[in-house]
């Protein structure tokens, strides 16, 4: 096994030089070769942006004001810098895991306690790589989103290899939980429980209750979890969630609050309490939370334009326009070259501008926004989309808003919140009666056209139904229906003439575009199924 | 009574140790390789040097034990159970405690079926049978046996030795927390007070774990066993 060893890029992530030398020659002695050290998260991924490592053993404390660890690990996973055959390891001096453990997929391959025997030290390294080659085909799958074969291959290993059972359980209830099997996920979920009280099972129950509307048994069930448990994040984050679709926004704040003094670096739960607390106008709050995403945001790969807008939002209730423009320009700059975050900037812009009555600067800023929006390919953003139509509003243009509203409406006719948003934004504009108009004829529209589609499929007219469903969903890329059509045109085809590489790679955009809207959908269950089933009958005649 | 003390000592305390924890984790490191480039054959230090790693482990086990307590203490160890294999967790704590084999000439065998699996936090566990380790190396005779096995639905984890046994007073199961410290004879206790803190803290449905000390009633040896639910 040490051969291996021989061939493996190894990669010590270590602010100590007398450690990053002694962990060097351990693994030379161990067979190791081709290693390398950084002195710091930052010279790690840069590292990393160069070779791509095979093993990464990475300290947890790098020194204040650094990037940590788990930070590291984020950005690493995050910007796919390994392969995924890759290993991990996360050195700690405590025999207590650094808490503030991040979600499943921000997990390291193991944690080492400092100091380590080399002997240690290898097996560990053995262990784990065995493990990942045992992962291997399932990674692959997933990777594939054949997500079907990857759930069946977890059974089948679940019964060969008691070793990682665990982990196979858990990797099947995540994926039934992202394709919206939640009955097939419940199942693992309570199989596990019976076994043992382990707290990612109880919080599976609880986010099968969340997805099915089931929000105060999601409750109830992250409230046992946190009580128990009172360093899984995760719950609290959870039960934020839920607590907001609730409606009670206070306590929602208040239990992330409390999530950020037991761990205070994850920069997303900093964004979420900055804007529940605008919500319930808890500007202060507000103003901290942004404040500190920002800083977190220094080291970490989440940084993003939500806490620069937000941060200036807050600021605009207490009325400092010119610090607020100065946030913004931080984020322009910031970010430069990303659309969305320049999209954000200049919708807050144009707020900050309309409410200290600069007229002419927030023109100027709206058409560069309305003008970043329409070069704007694929999703559209639907919040900063109707920011924007409310401040054309506020200003009198009518027209550009009520473009921008149906938009979104376009992309969005079957799904009533959104809609629901919709109409309060043109109520708020004074504008009730005309929305509602707006709102049902646009809707009319796109049933018309999808059933255009619909039509075309029946007829057995499949070629024209994939160019007709193409061209739909070019211009609706975040509708629903229309991508499920255009999935199901191609996928009905291919059932009956064969398959072909260019069309299964549509059809995967067109099925994951609408796994991201709605995973649960039932349509989208069936065509998961054709589409596994036409994609694994074409391996079987090429075997 | 009721003034605020200048420094806040418990905290003062963690974090040193902290401290002292790093030197000590880079002293061991170099050790490790003074110890691999002077074998017995050509270094006449080769006995003094493995009694230094040796004290240099025990050292380091103290201060994870005193770091684990603080945590506990403040409520902010979050444990980690999941299933592992059993006899994968005992060969590791072998490759830990093989300096101090060869130092002490003690034979050391694991008893464990291969196809044991349970559900435990695993770096608690192996704090606890290292530590054990640790000390029967100092107690044990010239022979220890780690046995681990499936019991009435729970793991028991046994490091058994064949030297002169524990003292009367601390025999018997759900060993009392400071009934054994005992300054003046150089035994706190510390490490008994872990063991059955870490035991306590896996929990199965209404069952908690706990630790229990025994004699071999044919040769007297020394046997600690830690129980899981």
């Amino acid at each position: 096994m040490s051969n291996d060893l021989k061939n493996k890029k190894f990669l010590i992530v270590d602010d100590f030089l007398t450690f990053r030398q002694a962990m060097k020659q351990m693994l030379v002695s161990i067979g190791g070769n081709d290693i390398d050290t950084a002195d710091s998260g930052e010279n790690a991924i840069r590292e990393m942006e160069m070779k791509s490592y095979d093993i990464i053993l990475c300290d947890y404390n790098l020194g204040t004001g650094k990037k940590d660890g788990q930070q590291v690990l984020e950005e690493t996973k995050h910007r796919n810098l390994v392969k995924y055959s890759s290993i991990f390891i996360m050195l700690t001096a405590e025999n207590t895991m650094p808490m503030v453990m991040g979600a499943v997929e921000y997990q390291p391959d193991d944690y080492l306690i400092k100091p380590i025997s080399k002997e240690v030290l290898r097996s560990r390294i053995e262990r784990v790589l065995k493990k990942k080659a045992d992962f291997e085909d399932i990674e692959k799958a997933i990777d594939n989103k054949e997500y079907m074969s990857a759930i069946a291959l977890c059974d089948e290993r679940v019964t060969k290899n008691p070793g990682n059972m665990l982990e196979y359980l858990r990797l099947k209830s995540n994926l039934c939980l992202t394709i919206g099997r939640y009955d097939d996920a419940t199942e693992v979920f309570e199989m596990v429980l019976s076994m043992r009280e382990i707290p990612w099972a109880r919080m599976g129950l609880g986010k099968v209750h969340f997805f099915t509307g089931g929000y105060l048994k999601a409750k109830e069930i992250f409230q046992s979890i946190i009580e128990e448990n009172r360093t899984f994040m995760e719950a609290y984050d959870w039960l934020a969630k839920t607590l907001h679709e609730l409606g009670s926004l206070e306590e929602a704040q208040k239990i992330l609050l409390r999530a950020t003094e037991i761990s205070p670096k994850a920069i997303v739960r900093h964004q979420k309490i900055g804007k529940i607390s605008q919500e319930i106008n808890d500007h202060d709050t507000a103003e901290e939370a942004f404040r500190s995403a920002i800083d977190i945001g220094k080291h970490s790969c989440f940084k993003s334009p939500v806490e620069y807008a937000g941060l200036a939002k807050s600021l605009l209730k207490k009325d400092s326009p010119e610090e607020e423009l100065s946030v913004l320009g931080t984020a322009r700059n910031e970010f430069r070259g990303n659309r969305d975050a320049l999209l954000q900037t200049a919708v807050t812009e144009g707020i900050v501008y309309k409410e200290t009555n600069r007229e002419e600067e927030a023109r100027k800023v709206i058409d560069e926004a309305a003008k970043i929006l329409n070069g704007m390919s694929g999703t559209i953003p639907v919040e900063a989309t109707m920011d924007l139509a409310k401040v054309c509003f506020d200003m009198g243009d009518k027209e550009t808003g009520t473009k921008l509203m149906r938009d979104i409406v376009r992309n969005n006719h079957d799904n009533e919140q959104v809609i629901n948003m919709v109409q309060d934004v043109f109520t708020d504009a004074t504008l009730e009666d005309e929305g509602q108009k707006i709102i049902s004829s646009t809707r009319e529209e796109i049933i018309r056209l999808n059933n255009k589609g619909v039509r075309l499929v029946e007829d057995e007219k499949y070629e024209e139904a994939i160019e007709y469903f193409k061209k739909a969903a070019g211009g609706l890329p975040d509708n629903k229906i229309i991508n499920a059509n255009a999935a199901h045109a191609l996928l009905i085809y291919m059932d009956k003439k064969g398959t072909n590489d260019q069309y299964i790679y549509q059809v995967l955009q067109y099925l994951e575009k609408v796994k991201m809207i709605d995973p649960s959908d039932e349509k989208y269950q069936k065509l998961l199924n054709l589409y596994e089933k036409i994609t694994t009958s074409k391996t079987h005649q090429g075997a | 009574m009721g003034d605020k003390k200048l420094i806040d000592f418990e905290a003062s305390l963690a974090s040193t140790t902290h401290d002292m924890k790093n030197s000590l984790g880079m002293m061991l490191n170099s050790l490790d390789e003074v110890v691999n480039n002077c074998t017995a054959e050509n270094c006449p230090s080769h006995r003094h040097l493995l009694h230094m790693q040796y004290e240099a482990n025990r050292l380091n086990n103290n201060l994870i034990q005193l770091l684990t307590l603080y945590k506990m203490d403040n409520d902010q160890l979050s444990m980690n159970i999941s299933h592992y294999s059993v006899s994968d967790l005992l060969e590791e704590t072998l490759l830990q405690s093989r300096p101090l084999l060869e130092y002490k000439d003690i034979k050391i065998s694991v008893d464990c079926p291969d196809d044991l699996y349970w559900f435990f936090d695993r770096n608690l566990v192996l704090g606890v049978i290292n530590n054990v380790l640790n000390n029967a190396f100092r107690y044990a005779g010239d022979r220890i046996v780690v046995r681990a096995d499936e019991l009435n639905g729970c793991l028991v984890i046994s490091v058994v030795d064949n030297g002169n046994g524990y003292p009367e007073s601390m025999l018997g199961s759900s060993v009392q927390t400071n009934r054994a410290v005992s300054f003046q004879s150089g035994n706190t206790g510390l490490g008994l007070f872990f063991a059955s803190m870490v035991a306590m803290m896996h929990k199965n449905r209404d069952r908690e774990g706990y630790i229990s000390l025994s004699n071999n009633e044919e040769n007297g040896g020394g046997c600690f066993s830690i129980i899981l639910p």
